[in-house]
């Protein structure tokens, strides 16, 4: 998974590339990128690899990049990963599902030094359940750099915590200079959550690493068709459907397999359906999958099944159509937007609708109109790439960068105007004393006395000075996610 | 994505996908953008006598706290013998356990299967022991002061009519505990009357009133609404007389809560309806509509 550098390009230089014929990237400036969320390696899953797959791209397109995150268990303080991608581990109190405390003002301290030494221009935030992201980008503003924040997620309207939730991201997305979301049906969830102007807001998907996923049609056996499910076992993942699906297929075709790949809660009713209906022969439960083994997984099956209730941009689909697989999904959030309609068939959430869905596909493999493994791959492959999202991800940086910063009285009339009146005048008090406490500090200790760090990676990095072929797929294992 | 030429771009439409690599900018916003949004698609439509016409289980429920209280009272000041109470009582629940089976026609009782003969058993030995108990429950509070207890039996009462189940399908609704409340304000009660034989008859009225009176209730309006309508307006009224010969400004302020409630409320309930917004996209989780516990029965 960790990136495959194509290294040695001029760094400096203003630069012309040419991508599928049309598009010319101009580039002469470079940026110094801080990353932050909570979610970060070893924790596993969309957003950890996005950040340290788009990490990787950006240091070979010759930024600066660091990422700070919060420690896990005795992983604390500064790690290197490959290419010199610095890693700030800070000793910040976890509160609930891996995401830290928030006070507002606590790690001003830390983070402001963070931001000195790394002499950081760019502040990008990643998800919006992320309190570390959203602390970061409240102290950026207060210190006068630029924000960027990239939404993975898909929230509600209806219940009292989405309400709750959404006004705390009006307050936190008000004076951001810049939206990142993974598809266009996430855009327009985040643009009415967070009351924002579309035209400040950008798509830009996630990606696979083609090369992770490629097919492999002698590993499956032809006689028997084998249905293929990866996802955490939850009910967010639509396992009650599954359910419902594994008795009414598995009476209705005899030769007819599940293999399914994931752990959760729910493991409990797909073991209580195998137990009832007597498949223990036809249906595996394979249990917490490393990210590593999820392709020889995929391979083995001929229909990949996704059961999701709500997704924004759903990688797993995507991975399993490069691998070769028909996809059968739920129609849900950005999944239409994700694979042409004849690399997918979409269905209604429901089982009867997923069966006869299954049904086509099954029906599409015995009589060989489907296309063959390698050429789906070969289409596939070409859709989402890290390169093309680190791309038009400094597109934004370049663009946030000639943007101003709101000054203080500015952003104080933004967050009341924008935010509501109670809301709204409650945080800007909240950003006067988080301004106060950012003047004691530097009165403390002066920017001029903190030091600046050396430089891993970037334009006068000293990783690439001393290691500048370095070519090996380091940390492998790194990103290995489990579902 | 950079732009390219104008000439081009303006052919080419904007398509909601991923895929394609498009000649937009990415921050590009379609006229097509938020076309999928849909607003208010549950919401119902309410009629203003339909909504006073539900109202009126909470208008009962408020009365039965008053009848229940005022009786109390009149036990307390001995105005009101409890010979004569439990007299009316036991008729009262004669007549509308009769009435409970005239108005489905028995079709309750043989679908539950129970007979007269149990429901003697269970009310004989509830008597019993209750009347066994009253001298425990007489003295059972003796050392706690009696304003805790007035405190304690109004945040039971608050509490009872909070939880009751009104028919509404919500995670606070509960009937028992509800119920537990409602016995447990008139065990503290029922300890402050002059002598054990009060303390029994006070319990035992606040079963038929709290756990009988609602049971019947809930037929009436199922089968007869418009009987259930005189019986609620009568027993409101009954209340308010009753609270009355005690106190006029209780009697008053009462009156004027039952009003709001049942005429004003519904009022401002069908109003703030012109103001509700609720959004519903694509991006809204799926909810499974189907029954899927039969793949596992």
């Amino acid at each position: 998974m960790a990136y495959r550098g194509r290294r040695g390009h001029p760094r400096f230089a203003a630069r012309y590339r040419v991508n599928r014929g049309t598009l010319y990237t101009y580039r002469t400036r470079t940026h110094n990128i801080c990353m932050v969320s909570d979610f970060f390696y070893p924790n596993m899953g969309g957003v950890e690899s996005h950040i340290y797959q788009l990490s990787q791209c950006l240091i070979e397109r010759g930024h600066k990049v660091i990422i700070v995150t919060h420690a896990y268990e005795n992983r604390k303080g500064i790690r290197y990963l490959t290419n010199g991608l610095k890693v700030y581990y800070l000793p910040l109190k976890v509160m609930y599902n891996q995401s830290t405390a928030t006070t507002l003002f606590h790690s001003l301290p830390l983070l402001r030094y963070i931001f000195v030494r790394e002499r950081v221009t760019i502040i990008h935030s990643h998800s919006s359940f992320s309190a570390m992201a959203h602390d970061a980008l409240f102290h950026a503003k207060t210190m006068g750099l630029q924000t960027v924040f990239t939404d993975h997620s898909l929230f509600g309207f209806a219940d009292v915590s989405s309400v709750l939730t959404n006004k705390l991201l009006t307050v936190s997305l008000c004076d951001t200079n810049h939206i990142i979301c993974v598809s266009f049906t996430s855009k327009e969830n985040t643009v009415l959550r967070a009351a924002l102007n579309p035209e400040i807001v950008s798509v830009i998907p996630n990606a696979v690493d083609p090369t992770d996923f490629t097919p492999d049609p002698f590993r499956r056996h032809d006689s028997i068709i084998t249905i293929v499910v990866v996802s955490r076992l939850v009910y967010r993942k639509g396992t009650d459907l599954l359910s419902g699906i594994i008795p009414e297929l598995c009476q209705k075709y005899p030769n007819l397999n599940f293999i399914i790949g994931g752990e959760g809660p729910k493991r409990i009713i797909l073991e209580e359906v195998r137990e009832r209906y007597q498949l223990h022969d036809r249906v595996r439960l394979l249990g917490a999958l490393e990210h590593k083994d999820v392709r020889n997984v995929l391979v083995q099956g001929h229909i990949f099944l996704n059961t999701s209730l709500t997704e924004a941009f759903c990688m797993a689909i995507v991975e399993a159509a490069s691998c070769g697989l028909q996809v059968v999904s739920t129609k849900v959030g950005g999944i239409p937007e994700v694979l042409p309609e004849n690399l997918i068939i979409l269905c209604e959430p429901s089982v009867k609708s997923l069966c006869e869905g299954l049904e086509k596909a099954i029906s599409q493999l015995k009589s060989g109109t489907w296309p063959a493994p390698e050429n789906i791959h070969n289409v596939v492959k070409t859709f989402y790439t890290w390169r093309n999202v680190a791309e038009r991800t400094e597109k934004v940086y370049d663009r946030v960068a000639g943007e101003a910063v709101l000054p203080m009285d500015r952003r104080l009339d933004r967050l009341i105007s924008h935010c509501g009146p109670v809301t709204g005048c409650i945080f800007a008090l909240l950003a006067v004393f988080n301004f106060l406490f950012l003047i004691f500090l530097r009165w403390m200790t002066p920017d001029s006395v903190i030091d600046v760090a050396i430089d891993a990676t970037g334009p006068k990095g000293a990783w690439t000075q001393q290691y500048p072929c370095n070519k090996r797929r380091g940390e492998n294992n790194m990103m290995s996610k489990i579902r | 994505m950079s732009a390219e030429p104008e000439t081009q771009a303006e052919e080419i439409r904007w398509q909601k996908v991923l895929y394609e690599r498009q000649p937009f900018p990415d921050n590009y916003v379609d006229q097509r953008f938020l076309e999928e949004l849909r607003k208010n698609i549950h919401a119902r439509k309410y009629r203003y006598w339909a909504v006073v016409f539900e109202s009126s289980v909470v208008v009962q429920q408020l009365c039965s706290v008053c009848v229940f209280v005022v009786i109390w009272w009149y036990m307390d000041e001995g105005l009101l013998a409890p010979h004569w109470l439990f007299g009316t009582g036991l008729a009262s629940s004669l007549v509308g356990y009769i009435l409970f089976d005239l108005l489905d026609g028995g079709e309750g009782r043989r679908k539950s299967g129970r007979t007269r003969w149990a429901d003697l058993k269970s009310a004989l030995v509830f008597i019993t022991f209750t009347y066994g108990f009253s001298p425990i429950l007489k003295t059972l509070t003796e050392s706690v002061s009696t304003d805790t207890i007035y405190a304690m039996s109004v945040f039971m009462l608050l509490g009872h009519l909070v939880f009751f189940d009104y028919g509404a399908n919500a995670a606070i609704v509960s009937s028992t505990l509800s119920l537990n409340m409602a016995i447990f304000a008139s065990v503290c009660l029922a300890s402050r009357l002059p002598r054990s034989l009060h303390a029994f008859i006070m319990v035992s009225f606040a079963i038929q009133i709290f756990a009988l009176w609602p049971m019947l209730q809930k037929k009436l309006k199922a089968r007869t609404p418009r009987s259930y309508v005189g019986v609620t307006l009568l027993f409101a009224f009954s209340a308010l007389a009753g609270l009355l010969s005690i106190s006029v400004v209780g009697a008053t302020l009462f009156a004027l809560l039952l009003v709001s409630i049942s005429c004003l409320c519904p009022f401002y309930l069908i109003r703030l309806q012109l103001f509700k917004e609720n959004i519903h996209g694509p991006w809204d989780e799926a909810e499974i509509k189907e029954d899927l516990s039969r793949f596992l029965s």
